[in-house]
């Protein structure tokens, strides 16, 4: 792991252990209906402070706490415009499959690549701390994943031509 | 007459007595209203103990003065006087000021104050929410025809390494005062409605 980055997870890490600290609240604009307040923003005095914690101009987690909800954007390094296609595609291919991964976002907040969002009823049903590890883990493996497709975008020419050159 | 959909209104807004209108100054605190004055003057004071090679009295009184009632303008007055401080200790003396910190009378309200500094630092230099999308249509397009498919918007390559140090400087500081004063206070940062 590179020398900031150890720096960057564990400051996401404790930001996230402290704001996932979530309680059941229904909602008080509508009877009967529960929802995440972050997401409504119908009851003011029920939203957090928003913080960002950010490793240089171009990484960053923006993280909403809420009374029952927490949203988390990350935004995800993009070095050159090759990056900047896979990291959408890559991203796109998860959010469609948003119902499995259960605390993913469909959409990204606006300047953000990819959201989560945390409601109490996830923190009832599983650890805390594993959802906080499962949050630090996408981000250690988006990188990697991000260069390694990189890489293969790059060499993938060479490797088909090669093949036919050896018939 | 139709000019206006009248299905889109919120009609919570309107009515005073709903959830939406809660009128939060009941939540903040009162705060007195210090001038962008008075802000600067209170930073050269801070600068020249930090020049006099006192570092640690320089970020103690720049945390105990935090201008809770100033404007925007002087709340960057002051944040760019405490990250200097923070950018001019080393880093092998950050912790024992920070335990010496604590340990003094007010010294949790301080840390609590140094969190929140440490946040809007970072929080610096991030776009307001669509400034990043709005750069598509100036240029940098994926596509050279506008297909209309690419939901990816354009961005700026090349500043990536812009502010990482500022930012792991900060990173450095906002490790070693959780390990002190614990997750608390993070949770105190994104409570209090003071903000710096």
């Amino acid at each position: 792991m590179s020398q900031s980055l150890r720096p960057y997870l564990s400051c996401v890490r404790s930001t996230l252990t402290a704001a996932l600290s979530l309680s059941n609240f229904a909602s008080q604009a509508s009877e009967r209906h529960n929802v995440p307040e972050i997401e409504a923003a119908s009851s003011p005095e029920v939203l957090l402070n928003p913080l960002i914690v950010s490793r240089n101009q171009e990484e960053r987690v923006l993280v909403e706490p809420s009374i029952n909800s927490v949203r988390v954007s990350i935004r995800i390094k993009q070095a050159d415009e090759i990056e900047h296609i896979l990291v959408h595609k890559f991203t796109r291919f998860l959010t469609q499959r948003a119902e499995a991964f259960f605390i993913l976002r469909r959409k990204a907040t606006p300047g953000y690549d990819i959201s989560f969002l945390i409601t109490n009823y996830h923190t009832e049903e599983m650890l805390k701390h594993k959802l906080v590890d499962f949050i630090i883990q996408f981000m250690e493996e988006v990188d990697k994943e991000i260069s390694e497709m990189k890489l293969f975008a790059f060499f993938a020419p060479t490797t088909h031509q090669n093949d036919i050159e050896k018939g | 007459m139709a000019a206006i959909n009248w299905r889109t209104i919120n009609i919570d807004a309107l009515d005073p007595e709903s959830a939406t209108n809660f009128d939060l100054s009941t939540l903040t605190p009162a705060v007195q209203p210090v001038s962008t004055a008075d802000v600067q003057t209170l930073s050269g004071q801070i600068r020249q103990l930090l020049r006099g090679g006192d570092s640690e009295g320089a970020l103690k009184g720049a945390l105990e003065n935090a201008p809770y009632g100033a404007d925007e303008a002087g709340k960057a007055i002051h944040l760019a006087t405490v990250t200097e401080i923070l950018q001019n200790i080393r880093q092998a003396e950050m912790t024992p000021i920070l335990q010496r910190m604590y340990k003094s009378d007010g010294g949790s309200e301080m840390c609590d104050t140094l969190m929140k500094y440490l946040y809007k630092g970072m929080a610096q230099g991030a776009p307001t929410g669509s400034e990043s999308r709005t750069n598509a249509a100036s240029g940098r397009n994926i596509t050279p025809q506008a297909t209309g498919f690419t939901q990816a918007g354009g961005r700026n390559f090349g500043g990536a390494e812009g502010g990482s140090q500022a930012m792991s400087v900060l990173l450095s500081w906002h490790e070693k005062l959780v390990e002190l004063a614990g997750a608390g206070s993070i949770v105190r940062v994104m409570s209090d409605r003071r903000t710096v």
